[in-house]
């Protein structure tokens, strides 16, 4: 560690620009994972708010929610936990002050179930008359308050806006909280009892019309989730290996340079695991520099992130990034200790 | 007892065609308190025979015993653990680090081996060798010379019961030239160290206790 410090403090530019360079790396990286973290919730927050542990939908529905429609004939007896919700995809328009438009999920809940009972609300209070809605929170930002009136694209009636529900997005659309009645209304009449059972419990049905899924399953087959989710994990990945091998190469050729200065030290007796160890540490304290700072630069970008960029940084899963871009630089620095390793006494004399 | 010993040593490197000759059967022995000095033109064998009397390689034929050990017989830990604690190399280039000062050469010795000098006997070799005004200084800072002295510093701070230096005077000036021979000479004299000096530089003849001279791999003794 002494030679490696030392060396860093000597060279402040060589060194200076490879942890920038590690920097910008782990800067991408971060905000990489911050937004396939932020997209990933915009497709989930509503499933994580409600608790589910089992999503039933009808069985020709190919584990997707929009074609699922379970029909009153087929409800199973249904237990504490459970809520069935009405799915509608819909557009929606102000009707006070600016016109404006905008596609949004219907959501039709039963009062007497948990998830309108546990609907956690940023503002106002939930839907207790036909004609009422919550909106999702982020609504806000273009414009929608308390007490305006909206229109369903295809319905007469106008509906108002009573409160505003946190973590409302379901696979990346803002969802309209209304009750089942008004969903029913939208899907035309009373012969839909909902279009899903999302459960707080393992669900066991009796009846072949519909089928349970786990919350993970139904989670990977929302459209485009494990797709999305794959694309950001593979970049990030290739960035990780990527700074490997940049990290290697660059302390490669710094050792290239080092090479007759550590002939010498051989000569004179200093053992070849002394040098292996400063060049592994020296690798270690550019990774951790890098991530550090890496890591000091994605929080300020947050600061001046706007509230409707999908993004959400997992402190603890950033850390577990840092420590694996540390790992990783430091396995890179694994190539000039070969070439360190190589290193005979004699060659100081030739 | 001799330090150094050389005993009907050879070297040969290549074969056939290509094959050369660095050393003929070379006697040679260093005992403590003396200063030996081996003189030759370039390519005369001079580095073979410093490589091989350091332990640094082995010869062809012959025995070497550095400490009454054959480096031959010892594994590359224990040939490290030997120059580490009974050489000091003085070599022409390279001898230290340039991203470390004065100072901190003498630190990284500190830091390797356990018996070397005290702060005051470094101090007053440094004061001999007419730097001790540089200890914060890189060697990027310093002259060819002035570089040259504290590598001689640098290998007599860990304290070695050997020393070998190749051309330690070469980038001196006539009057640093007396003043380091003066050093090698008082090394040997009084604290008793093995030294050899492998050099052209005649200059350094007047300090020596034995003389030999290295030509086409075959050592003699002069006077």
């Amino acid at each position: 560690m002494f030679l490696a410090i030392k060396e860093i403090k000597h060279a402040k530019v060589h060194y200076g620009l490879i942890i920038a360079m590690v920097t910008l790396i782990g800067y991408l990286i971060f905000m990489l994972l911050g937004l396939m973290l932020g997209l990933a919730n915009e497709n989930t927050a509503a499933i994580d708010a409600w608790s589910t542990k089992t999503v039933i939908l009808s069985k020709g529905a190919n584990v997707n929610l929009n074609q699922s429609l379970i029909k009153t004939a087929d409800l199973p007896p249904l237990k504490a936990g459970d809520s069935l919700v009405g799915q509608s995809p819909v557009v929606i328009s102000r009707q006070t002050g600016a016109t404006h438009k905008q596609s949004a999920q219907l959501i039709g809940l039963r009062a007497d179930q948990p998830i309108y009972q546990h609907l956690e609300l940023v503002s106002g209070h939930r839907p207790q008359k036909p004609r009422q809605v919550v909106l999702a929170a982020n609504l806000r930002t273009k414009g929608y308050r308390l007490g305006d009136r909206i229109k369903l694209a295809g319905q007469k009636q106008s509906l108002t806006v009573v409160g505003f529900a946190k973590d409302g997005m379901l696979n990346m659309t803002p969802i309209v909280y209304g009750n089942l009645q008004l969903w029913q209304a939208v899907k035309g009449g009373p012969q839909f009892a909902a279009s899903a059972i999302f459960s707080q419990r393992t669900f066991q049905l009796d009846t072949t019309a519909l089928k349970a899924y786990p919350r993970a399953t139904y989670v990977n087959k929302l459209p485009g989730y494990t797709a999305q989710n794959k694309t950001f994990a593979a970049m990030i990945g290739f960035l990780m290996i990527i700074s490997m091998i940049i990290i290697g190469v660059f302390l490669y050729i710094l050792t290239m340079q080092k090479l007759p200065n550590y002939a010498v030290l051989r000569a004179q007796g200093i053992p070849g695991r002394t040098l292996t160890v400063a060049t592994v540490s020296q690798a270690a304290v550019l990774m951790v520099s890098g991530g550090l700072l890496s890591l000091l630069l994605t929080r300020l970008t947050m600061l001046g992130l706007p509230a409707s960029m999908p993004f959400q940084l997992s402190w603890p899963l950033a850390a577990g990034l840092t420590g694996a871009l540390v790992l990783l630089g430091t396995v890179g620095a694994l190539i000039p200790v070969k070439l360190i390793q190589r290193v005979q006494p004699l060659d100081a004399l030739r | 007892m001799n330090l150094i010993e050389l005993k009907q040593v050879s070297k040969v490197y290549g074969h056939g065609v290509s094959q050369v000759q660095a050393l003929k059967e070379v006697n040679f022995a260093a005992a403590p308190g003396e200063l030996n000095l081996v003189i030759g033109p370039s390519g005369s064998g001079k580095s073979t025979f410093l490589t091989i009397a350091g332990g640094l390689q082995t010869p062809t034929s012959g025995q070497v015993l550095i400490n009454g050990q054959d480096p031959a017989q010892l594994t590359a830990q224990q040939r490290d653990h030997l120059r580490l604690t009974r050489l000091g190399f003085i070599l022409q280039a390279y001898n230290l680090l340039p991203y470390l000062t004065v100072h901190q050469q003498f630190e990284l010795v500190d830091r390797v081996k356990k018996d070397h000098l005290t702060p005051a006997a470094l101090q007053t070799l440094l004061t001999e060798l007419g730097i001790d005004q540089l200890q914060a200084k890189y060697p990027d800072q310093l002259s060819g010379g002035q570089n040259q002295r504290v590598a001689i510093a640098r290998a007599l701070y860990a304290n070695p019961a050997i020393v070998l230096a190749d051309e330690p005077t070469a980038a001196l000036d006539s009057q640093r030239v007396q003043g380091v021979g003066q050093l090698f000479k008082t090394l040997a004299v009084k604290h008793h160290k093995a030294v050899v000096l492998v050099t052209h530089d005649q200059r350094l003849l007047a300090f020596a206790d034995h003389c030999y001279q290295i030509e086409d791999g075959q050592m003699t003794q002069l006077s």
